[in-house]
């Protein structure tokens, strides 16, 4: 991974010309229109870009400082929702304002802040494992709302009418949209990588190590221990919310499906895989899991005696068996640092 | 100007009177041993005068300003600094950033900053890299600055934990038992050094329950029983103060 690092440039300045490119490419006129078979690999791929930028935001939380969130769908949920009840034109049972989707996104971000900042105001006080019950609690709760707020949600039937930004300007159909997509969110992607990983080897990222190893010596040695904790809370909670915006600006649409425990279960178990603290490496570990996913399903298709449900549960079994393995065999993961987690055997 | 006073200082754990009514002063360049045997209240009232746990009566002021229950971070920031009883290495981390990490006002601790990469963070951090050097070869560590803390030995952590605290340059170190269950070696040593660092203008308030290394080290001896001050003089008062040995001696 040192040869990413001996580049003449960084994450955020490749993120910031990547961004433009695609932003070009977008507004063209030409278009690249995959074959068919990709589309399930774009797909996954869409949902991995979105899912990785909870995960550098969660990362940043709980590998770099320790903060133990374990509901970062709530603020993926709230940015998705938010963004989607802004802009809908004329949804089916449930709010949409029709603002332009800039808007949305806008607010999403603003929204998904506001409840990291109250959660933070209310629980980092607390000893570590109060904002792990709070959090998870939060996004049952979302969730548990979304479904029951029927009017103003579109509960489980969803919100639809959204407006696709990223969609709408490219030509060529739905192959050449989803290309796009993977595209747009690549760059963004590469971007938010960059933003973070300069905190994180900053002497910002010292900080919130040291916070992680120890708080009480951090505030002995003069760091605003709350501060830091409340502020990293937050940029988590933000760029959460930006991949909710961005996820129903991709679907067209908001529904509750999308936003279920399962999203933080596969951010968990990816960082957990790919080793908690080290940038890359968490997001290695999310494709390895999401690549997994995406192996099985496959082999549904060749095992015709398996049910798809049962097949969802043998699936979910297996995760859980590679979690285990790895709290068992590696719990640093595959390219975390034992001595920084403080996991040596 | 003294430098830090308490006046009448108390905190209760429940029904316990753990400090009452404790006063005391430190001059600018003294090296005040505050003594006492176990239960007398000395911890309760460094954790009182170090911001760990609020005090429930009385005043702190250091440095001509009231500080009384001001928080960690802003007392270090003051310059008073303390260490704890049992090291508290960050062990997760090397002993270069364990040393790095007090700088005090390093812009790269500002996320801003450490997104821009402004040209003050590496300034910063160069700076505080050649402090670190100094220090830690004081201490005879400059061979482990690439090492994580967990790995060093106990009395290497003890000398990491003293060079870190003087990182922050402070005009007020408390050290808390700085000899518990150090080797006589070490204790002579981690106390030619509280000496070097004194002789330099430091001010120490150094807590101690056994007496003997502290008598040949200190200017003036603060003792505590039952949670208030018995006596205060040089070493050699206090040795020859008959309530002190009643105190100590237990008769």
């Amino acid at each position: 991974m040192s040869a990413i690092d001996d580049l003449p440039f960084d994450a955020v300045q490749a993120g910031v010309v990547l961004v433009i490119v695609a932003l070009v490419y977008l507004f063209s006129p030409f278009y690249v229109s995959p074959a068919g078979f990709t589309f399930i690999f774009l797909e996954v791929g869409v949902l991995f870009l979105l899912y990785a930028l909870i995960l550098i935001g969660l990362n940043l939380q709980f590998g770099h400082t320790g903060l133990v969130n374990f509901g970062p769908v709530a603020f993926f949920a709230v940015g998705g929702y938010t963004a989607a009840m802004l802009t809908a034109v004329d949804p089916f049972k449930a709010v949409g304002l029709a603002l332009p989707w800039p808007v949305g996104l806008v607010a999403a971000v603003l929204v998904a802040v506001a409840l990291g900042a109250l959660l933070g105001f209310s629980t980092l006080r607390l000893r570590d494992d109060f904002l792990a019950i709070v959090t998870l609690a939060v996004a049952e709760i979302i969730h548990g709302l979304i479904i029951t707020f029927r009017d103003v949600t579109g509960g489980s039937v969803g919100l639809g009418n959204v407006p696709r930004p990223i969609a709408a300007p490219v030509g060529g159909g739905g192959g050449a949209e989803l290309f796009a997509t993977v595209l747009v969110l690549g760059a963004l992607c590469v971007l938010a990588y960059g933003v973070f990983h300069r905190l994180s080897t900053a002497p910002y990222g010292r900080v919130l190590r040291a916070i992680r190893a120890d708080e009480q010596v951090a505030a002995t040695l003069g760091k605003r221990v709350f501060r830091y904790k409340l502020v990293v809370f937050v940029y988590g909670a933000a760029i959460a919310g930006l991949a909710g915006a961005l996820l129903v600006f991709y679907n067209g649409a908001a529904s509750a499906g999308f936003f279920t425990i399962d999203v933080t279960v596969i951010v968990w178990v990816g960082m957990l895989i790919g080793g908690a603290g080290n940038d890359r490496g968490v997001l290695a570990g999310l494709a390895i899991i999401m690549g997994f996913q995406l192996t099985t399903r496959f082999l549904n298709d060749v095992l015709p005696f398996i049910t798809q449900d049962q097949f969802a549960s043998v699936r979910l079994m297996l995760v859980g068996l590679l979690l285990m393995l790895i709290i068992k065999y590696r719990p640093e993961g595959l390219w975390g640092n034992a001595r920084e987690l403080g996991v040596e055997s | 100007m003294t430098l830090l006073t308490i006046q009448n200082l108390r905190r209760s754990f429940g029904q316990l009177v753990a400090v009452d009514g404790v006063s005391f002063a430190v001059e600018p360049g003294e090296l005040v041993g505050l003594i006492g045997p176990n239960g007398a209240g000395k911890t309760t009232v460094f954790n009182c005068i170090s911001g760990t746990i609020p005090p429930a009566g009385g005043s702190v002021t250091f440095d001509g300003d009231d500080v009384t229950g001001a928080a960690p971070p802003a007392l270090a920031r003051r310059g008073l600094v303390r260490t704890f009883q049992q090291t508290r290495e960050l062990s997760t981390m090397t002993v270069e950033d364990n040393m790095l990490l007090p700088w005090r006002d390093h812009p790269g601790e500002r996320a801003v900053n450490a997104l821009t990469r402004s040209s003050g963070v590496a300034e910063s951090e160069r700076a505080a890299r050649e402090r670190a050097q100094t220090l830690l070869e004081v201490f005879d560590l400059e061979d482990m600055v690439d090492e994580y803390a967990s790995s060093l030995s106990g009395g290497q952590r003890k000398l990491l934990e003293l060079a870190r605290a003087l990182m922050l340059d402070p005009k007020l170190l408390l050290l808390d038992e700085p000899f518990a269950g150090v080797n006589p070696t070490l204790t002579q040593r981690i106390a030619a050094h509280i000496k070097e660092f004194n002789d330099e203008g430091l001010t120490l308030l150094i807590i101690e329950h056994e007496l003997e290394t502290l008598t040949e080290l200190v200017d003036r001896l603060v003792v505590l029983a039952n949670g208030a001050v018995l006596a205060t003089g040089t070493p050699n008062e206090i040795l020859n103060n008959d309530r002190v040995i009643d105190a100590y001696l237990g008769r």
